[in-house]
């Protein structure tokens, strides 16, 4: 166990939210796993260079997905689908979209998506951030961050409506 | 603002998070007077939160927070005023100790300056004190002609301390000490030491 109670405190306060945006990101748990573990790794080297207190939470995420990104270059597991950056028409939201979401195939749905849109409607759904936040977690200007959300959200929709629901 | 117009700014609506938030306001505003629009967001909510539902539904590994403290690497942040000072310490507590081999050394091998003094003690075969510690009236035949052939002759004072008896540079007293082998005498000389060795050049020999 470790021996810095500070250290400690901060795993047990944000190692299940990392592990879900790891989850989110990479598709599978060993992959989650070793990105959260690697995030706080960099943080016990690292963190004393960050200056602000209140942005710890943003400093991990960012740095979570700075490791996604940089294993990604190295790998394809996901066929990622470009989305179609003209104007998407909206869908229409079935009425049992409640149904049709699997805790096994969101992932899935997740994983379809290209990851320059998968990690901004990530933190949209799993983080009580606001779009300055998320803007900052990603490095992206706002614009580009909210612009990226409803693109990615009108796909994940189209693969839901796809979606048979569960009879 | 038209239905299709406030849905596409309703699109990325969460529900009471983002109910302050000022991009939404017209759009949440036509919504209330627009009740099919009032229901396409009461379901795109629902989906909403349906989705983080699933996603906060993830649950990690048991032991992920374990695993993740006994793999930690332990930081060691380079603190240079730390480091500094203990260079400093370093090298003070080498120049002090050098300082002191080289005292040390300097005073072990000085010569103490010369002292006339005055010793009683056994007059000693140097060559069988040394060798074999040989002394006393048993060996007080054979003391007697190893000095008078040119042996060293020795005083070993009553506190133990033993001194090489010569004579003035140039000088051998050989044939004098030899007869006063292994007995007790009172000299009279000049005390040298160096590299801690004593010497004591007679000037009287007092004979109990």
């Amino acid at each position: 166990m470790s021996a810095d109670p500070k250290f400690e405190q901060l795993v047990q306060l944000y190692y299940r939210d990392l592990y879900r945006f790891g989850f989110s990101l990479a598709g599978n748990e060993a992959d989650a796993c070793d990105l959260t573990q690697e995030t706080f790794y960099i943080w016990a080297r690292k963190g004393h260079q960050l200056r602000d207190p209140a942005k710890v939470k943003a400093w991990l995420f960012t740095t979570l997905h700075r490791q996604f990104l940089q294993t990604r270059r190295h790998e394809t597991r996901f066929k990622d689908e470009p989305i179609d950056e003209a104007s998407p028409e909206l869908p229409a939201i079935a009425a049992d979209c409640v149904n049709r979401i699997d805790a096994r195939t969101l992932p899935s749905f997740l994983g379809q998506l290209d990851e320059t849109y998968r990690a901004p409607l990530v933190l949209y759904y799993l983080e009580d951030l606001s779009y300055n936040e998320i803007a900052e977690t990603l490095a992206v200007p706002l614009g580009t961050v909210q612009s990226r959300i409803a693109r990615a959200k009108i796909k994940l929709l189209q693969l839901l409506n796809e979606t048979n629901p569960p009879k | 603002m038209t239905t299709s117009e406030a849905k596409e700014k309703l699109l990325l609506y969460r529900g009471p998070i983002d109910e302050a938030v000022p991009q939404f306001q017209a759009a949440l505003a036509h919504a209330r007077r627009d009740p099919e629009l009032a229901d396409w967001l009461r379901d795109h909510v629902r989906c909403y939160d349906a989705v983080r539902a699933k996603l906060r539904g993830i649950e990690p590994p048991i032991g992920l927070p374990e695993k993740i403290m006994r793999g930690r690497p332990v930081p060691f942040p380079r603190d240079w005023s730390r480091v500094l000072q203990l260079a400093a310490a370093v090298l003070i507590s080498a120049s002090v100790t050098a300082l002191l081999l080289k005292w040390s050394e300097r005073r072990h091998h000085s010569v103490t300056s010369a002292r006339e003094i005055l010793v009683t003690g056994e007059v000693l075969d140097m060559t069988c004190y040394i060798a074999y510690h040989l002394s006393g009236p048993e060996h007080a035949e054979c003391a007697k002609v190893c000095i008078r052939n040119g042996a060293p002759a020795g005083l070993k004072a009553g506190n133990g301390k033993v001194y090489l008896l010569t004579g003035k540079p140039g000088e051998s007293l050989n044939a004098q000490l030899a007869d006063l082998a292994a007995k007790i005498v009172t000299i009279k000389g000049t005390e040298t030491t160096r590299d801690g060795f004593e010497q004591l050049q007679i000037e009287e020999i007092r004979t109990l």
